[in-house]
């Protein structure tokens, strides 16, 4: 790939780089190109935007995340009190 | 993550074992058993393994031998020890076996875009993401939503699953995690995406495409 079509090719991504680059770019700083690139194509294109906007609403989500919703899931009782007796143990010795 | 991940550092032994009788160690266990308990099994997926991880964090709490004014700092403390253990337990996993899962989801939801043509990769758009309500926020102060959450991050493999928490719910950085789990970067950002899809279809069919 000579220079000029990999500048095309980073400068017009589709749809699915778009959103692979959406979701990188939670992880890393994206190159330059790739972020002019992005812009483009999310000024252009509602489905991708509204993807980016996805993913940024589960790494909210994913923050508050509290475990208490979890109802279903509470420590067995036998392991409550295995735990119990053996910090008890740990604090007669 | 700062020091929290160095197992040496945590917890804080500042006064040697605790004085405050046995009162304080079983009421832990019946305030804060439960959360911690819901906290590992969710990153560990094995209640056994969490059960461990809880007891360690318990018995490195009694050795720290603090004492708090309110009962939200004392959990935060315990969490913090918590996320050290689990931390150690995924480190030590990686050294045994590779961590980097790439089979999960590999066809990247190929079916929703374009094979070939002018408009190869593009939504097939009857397939495109769906409009997440007017403000998708509202949704977390919803218990269903939150079910839903945990019922979809539940399918997701067990190492997709622990990088995501420590990535998107704990904040460490991507180089980190590298670093302490051996995973190329190229292959944490490709499983970081996938769960992100994953998690994101599975939101959409399950609760914003019901509502």
């Amino acid at each position: 790939m000579n220079w000029l079509t990999r500048t095309f090719r980073a400068l017009s991504p589709n749809c699915k780089e778009a959103i692979r680059l959406q979701s990188e770019a939670l992880d890393r700083p994206l190159s330059r190109m790739q972020r002019i690139g992005l812009r483009i194509h999310l000024a252009m294109c509602r489905w991708c935007s509204r993807y980016g906007k996805q993913l940024k609403f589960l790494r909210t989500a994913a923050q508050r995340c509290e475990h208490d919703h979890d109802a279903e899931q509470t420590m067995p009782p036998e392991a409550r009190e295995r735990i119990k007796r053996r910090l008890q143990t740990e604090i007669n010795r | 993550m700062p020091d929290e991940t160095n197992p040496s550092k945590a917890p804080p032994a500042e006064n040697s074992p605790a004085t405050s009788g046995l009162s304080d160690p079983e009421r832990w266990v019946d305030l804060h058993g439960d959360y911690l308990f819901k906290y590992a099994l969710m990153r560990l997926r094995d209640p056994a393994k969490a059960e461990d991880a809880v007891q360690e964090t318990f018995l490195a709490a009694l050795k720290g031998g603090k004492t708090f004014a309110g009962r939200s700092a004392e959990k935060s403390w315990l969490v913090g020890i918590l996320k050290n253990k689990i931390f150690d337990h995924y480190r030590k996993a990686s050294r045994e076996t590779s961590f980097t899962d790439l089979d999960f989801y590999a066809d990247e939801e190929s079916d929703r875009f374009v094979a070939d043509g002018l408009g190869k990769g593009g939504w097939i758009h009857e397939l495109g993401p769906i409009e997440w309500s007017s403000n998708p926020g509202v949704g977390l102060d919803n218990e269903l939503f939150w079910k839903t959450f945990h019922d979809c991050a539940r399918k997701l493999p067990k190492n997709v699953s622990a990088v995501f928490c420590l990535r998107e719910m704990d904040d460490v950085d991507s180089k980190e995690i590298c670093a302490q789990l051996h995973i190329s970067e190229s292959n944490l950002w490709v499983m970081l995406y996938r769960a992100r899809m994953a998690l994101r279809r599975c939101l959409e069919t399950n609760w914003f495409g019901k509502q």
